[in-house]
């Protein structure tokens, strides 16, 4: 502090708790500060919810639990592709990871602590569809329902985030990362809602189903209604896993702290 | 050193050893060896290019070398890059902070980094120490350049570091925001911490500190005091030929470095 009432007289870098709880102290303020950030990933999923019950809709696209399935997606796609991955650019660009980085803070911290912000901001997300789909569309779960499809949450967001991680690593510029975010949140939150329809063919369902976005409908869908529980959504369960993995090892391999 | 975050390694606060860095094929830092003791001011000078930074981030775990030690009071910041780096204060060329953060929050946030939990009576003193408790509640990017340079300054400090690493801290300030971080860097100094700075300034150089190194394409070329340095080179023909009346440190380092443009 000042020179005189200065600092702590240990040697030893400190905990690692200690540091992690500062960081994810900062970088719960720094999400909520985000405000549009915040309204964008609950409102869109909820105008979704809303749009898709409504009218002649509620037939084309099916069962309601892959409607609120997908409403979900939407969230946790708009957190990962347009939320997490561009503020790692613009950090990366501001030199925020560098100045971490000079402290006695292990690297996986300063990245566990923006990931777990993200899984919670996709949680949140997810309680307020939930929620919405319970007390307007009737879609209502047992108490087991609404336990896995949260557990079913976590592990969905591991993947949307894998995949935000593999572009902020594999791409430096800022400007570039934008526009492929963009593009590549369109394709993967459409398949995953086309997928449980009828509207595609048998090939492109099949893709759709075992594309990232269809194998997350396909886990929460099952984890809404336990009961129907399957092969299938054990196997969208691994898959899931799979994706994150690659994906992850793809972020991790390529990722630089610096941008240039 | 008593009490500070010091690993008691005994006069050396820092000791680098045959330091290599590349980027591909380039070599950025050819062997560089130096000291720096306790207490001690130590300036790198150099031209744009010359490896300053590179060195200064080996030193801080920004760059993996290809070879060479670096050790803090006795720590091997290779062996132990945390133990290390908790006795290590950094102001990096170009410091950025959470956009979203105001000030106050950056500084408790680099506290507790180092494991440091503070009221926010002690931040704000903390804050009023280098003048900017008025600015607690604003922004990073609203402050003045002096005014994130005292910021960054404090940050590097907040922990009572043994060494403190310095990189350009005085580049694009006014005079007197340059006179004011010089009295504060002597400060850090009167408090028993061993600083290294680089600087394109020779003014400050020789104000500031007590030895500078001459580094030039990834080498140093000379090591001593100011005065040292210019009493040695003062019949240099190098250094002659570019003197316009008494030798200075400017010509000293213009004799010993070129004339010619850098990156």
């Amino acid at each position: 502090m000042t020179d005189a009432a200065a600092g702590s007289r240990t040697v030893a870098a400190p905990a690692v708790g200690t540091a992690l709880r500062a960081l994810l102290e900062a970088d719960l303020v720094v999400q909520l500060r985000n405000l549009r950030a915040v309204a964008l990933s609950t409102i869109l999923p909820l105008v979704l919810l809303f749009g898709t019950f409504a009218g002649k809709r509620a037939q084309i696209l099916g069962d309601p639990r892959f409607k609120v399935a997908a409403c979900m997606m939407l969230g946790m796609a708009t957190i990962a592709l347009l939320g997490y991955s561009m503020s790692m650019a613009r950090d990366r660009d501001a030199g925020v990871f560098q100045r971490l980085r000079v402290t006695p803070t292990p690297p996986w911290a300063i990245m566990a602590s923006r990931l777990a912000i993200q899984v919670l901001a996709m949680l949140v997300m997810a309680v307020v569809v939930l929620v919405a789909a319970t007390l307007f569309e009737n879609v209502a779960l047992d108490a087991g329902g609404y336990v896995l499809t949260l557990f079913a949450v976590v592990f969905s967001s591991a993947m949307f985030l894998s995949i935000a991680q593999a572009l902020v690593g594999l791409i430096r510029s800022t400007d570039t990362l934008n526009a492929v975010s963009r593009l590549a949140y369109i394709p993967l939150f459409a398949l995953g809602l086309l997928g449980h329809t009828d509207i595609l063919g048998t090939t492109l369902e099949t893709i759709a189903r075992w594309s990232p976005g269809g194998v997350v409908a396909t886990m929460l869908g099952g984890a809404m209604s336990p009961t129907t529980w399957n092969g299938e959504t054990w196997t969208a369960v691994l898959v899931v896993l799979a994706y994150a993995a690659v994906f992850a090892g793809a972020g991790i391999r390529w990722f630089r702290w610096t941008a240039s | 050193m008593s009490g500070r975050n010091s690993g008691g390694g005994g006069g050396l606060a820092l000791a680098v050893t045959d330091l290599r860095v590349s980027y591909g094929q380039k070599r950025a830092v050819d062997g560089v060896s130096l000291e720096i003791e306790d207490g001690e001011i130590f300036g790198l000078l150099g031209p744009n290019g010359a490896g300053k930074t590179t060195t200064l981030s080996a030193i801080e775990g920004l760059l993996r070398p290809d070879s060479g030690t670096v050790v803090v009071h006795g720590v091997d910041a290779r062996a132990n890059p945390l133990r290390a780096k908790a006795m290590v204060g950094v102001q990096l060329q170009s410091t950025g902070f959470q956009a979203a953060l105001t000030i106050l929050e950056i500084v408790k946030l680099y506290a507790g980094l180092y494991g440091l939990a503070r009221s926010r009576n002690e931040l704000l003193e903390a804050l009023e120490g280098v003048g900017l408790a008025d600015e607690a509640s604003r922004r990073f990017a609203q402050l003045s350049g002096g005014q994130q340079k005292r910021l960054s300054l404090l940050i590097a400090t907040i922990h009572d570091p043994a060494l403190v690493l310095l990189d350009e801290p005085t580049a694009g300030l006014d005079p007197q925001a340059r006179r004011q971080l010089w009295n504060r860097i002597e400060r850090i100094r009167q408090s028993g911490r061993s600083i290294m700075l680089t600087t394109h300034s020779m003014e400050e150089a020789q104000a500031v500190c007590d030895r500078v190194a001459i580094l030039d394409h990834g080498k140093i070329l000379a090591v001593d005091t100011p005065a040292g340095l210019i009493e040695k080179h003062r019949d240099d023909p190098r250094v002659v030929g570019v003197a316009h009346g008494q030798v200075t440190l400017d010509d000293v380092f213009i004799g010993l470095t070129g004339q010619d443009y850098r990156d």
